[in-house]
Formats: structure tokens, sequence, C-alpha cells
């Protein structure tokens, strides 16, 4: 682990992983007409669509979020900025989106968030947000 | 002589006598499955350790877990080679090895 840009570009890399592998299967299945389509799976499709949700909504909130970068003032006698407006779509879309793509493993292959293994993929989340948190923090106020 | 199943009409064609096997012994699929799996993942390690000393772990789970999606893709073309549930489990596998993947890497490596 590095910095907040390696974390934000990794979380985007799954994301985007998630999201191409999903679009080859179906579209393998679409095209081959084939009997067994990763779609017609309910979680499966569901985690697709929330995936392509939170992935047109990064890039609105990218859109956003630049403005903000550009519009933002540091205050007379202030280090930094009053908010951490700006690291909005990396903390908020990324952390959903990661939520997500975990839910398919975990429902498919360890049956469930309620699973005795649910815990470990809770706690790969909660360690992921605390990251982002940790690392907003140190980019706002710098190292002390 | 008796057999322990029904014999396979092999005058149909080379994939009713696979499909046969694979309703005679259901799990057939995914063994293959995870023997591609397997293969690609050790053989990929142990290769890199022989020639570099040092293996890249998460890199060959997630080349081994694409290696499995192709066969699984094939196998989901007909009926009666793989279930849906199978399917899923190796695109599942192949998110798992791309979450560890990335996390493992720094920024510059990506």
């Amino acid at each position: 682990m590095g910095s907040q840009i390696q974390l934000t570009i990794s979380v985007t890399m799954i994301v985007l992983f998630s999201i191409a592998i999903f679009g080859f299967a179906i579209e393998f299945a679409n095209d081959n007409e084939a009997i067994m389509n990763v779609g017609s799976d309910t979680t499966a499709a569901s985690v697709y669509n929330l995936q392509k949700d939170n992935s047109s909504q990064f890039s609105t909130e990218s859109e956003d979020t630049y403005t903000s970068i550009l519009e933002s003032t540091i205050g007379e006698g202030s280090d930094t900025i009053p908010s951490a407006a700006p690291f909005a779509p990396s903390t908020r879309n990324l952390i959903s989106s990661t939520k997500n793509i975990i839910t398919l493993p975990i429902q498919s292959i360890f049956g469930g968030w309620g699973s005795p293994f649910g815990i470990f993929f809770t706690a790969l989340l909660s360690i992921i947000t605390f990251m982002f948190g940790l690392y907003l923090w140190k980019t706002l106020r710098g190292n002390p | 002589m008796s057999y322990l199943y029904n014999l396979p009409n092999t005058t149909s064609g080379l994939d009713a006598i696979v499909i046969d096997t694979f309703s005679v012994f259901p799990f057939m699929s995914s063994l293959i499955l995870l023997f591609v799996y397997l293969t690609v993942f050790i053989g990929g390690i142990t290769r890199q350790l022989i020639k570099s000393g040092t293996a890249d772990y998460s890199a060959w789970a997630l080349i081994a877990g694409m290696a499995t999606l192709l066969p699984a893709l094939i196998f989901s073309i007909s009926a009666g080679f793989i279930q849906l549930d199978w399917l899923i489990i190796v695109v599942a596998m192949n998110i798992l090895g791309a979450i560890w993947f990335f996390l493992d890497k720094k920024s510059s490596e990506i």
C-alpha cells in the first residue's frame, strides 16, 4: 500500500475488470446463443447492472469534482481547503462498487454475507474504507 | 459383459459421448476446470520461482482464472456440459483474482 492515488486506481481497475469480464461473458453467450448465460443468473445480472450504474455515476461525479477542485479556495491563515469535497467520488462510488463486486463471489462461493466466511469480506471492505479515510485526512492536512 | 453405466451411443457423434460421460459423472466438467486452473497457477508459479527466485502469486491467480474462463464459456454453449452455478463461480474466481492482483500491485506496476 502506498498512496491514495494507488488505492483509488487499484479499486477503479478492479471495477473496470469486473465490468469487462461480465461484458465479455454475457456477449459471448449472446453471440453464440449459449444455453448457459452469465446474465441469466439473478445475482450476477444485478451485480453487473449495479456496476454499470456506479461507473456512470463515478464519471459524472468525477466531472463535478474536477470543477470543485478548480473552484476550491484556501482561506487566509488556513493550511487547507475547508472540506474534503474534491475526494467525494473516490470515497463514495468506489467503495459501493467494491461492495457490489464482492457480493457476487460471496453469494456464489461462500453463501452470503451471513456465512461464517462473510466476516472476512466485511473486514476487507472495512479496511479499504478506513484506508480511504486516512489517505484523505493525510492529503488534506499533510504529514504532521 | 455388464457395465456400471449405460454405454453412450457412439453413432451420434463425439459430443454425444462427452455429454453422456458428463451426465454419468456431473462433476467432470468442474474437475476439468479445476485441472486447468491448478495447472496454470501451480505451473506458472513453479516456473517463475525456478527462473527468478520469486513468484507473482496474485498475477498467476488472475491468469489462471482467465485461462479457466475460456473453457468454461465454451462448455456453456451446449447443454449438459456445465451448470450455471459453476460458470458463475468461475467468473467470481476471476473477480477475486483481480481484487487480489490490483490491491497487491504498486501504482507503477498496474
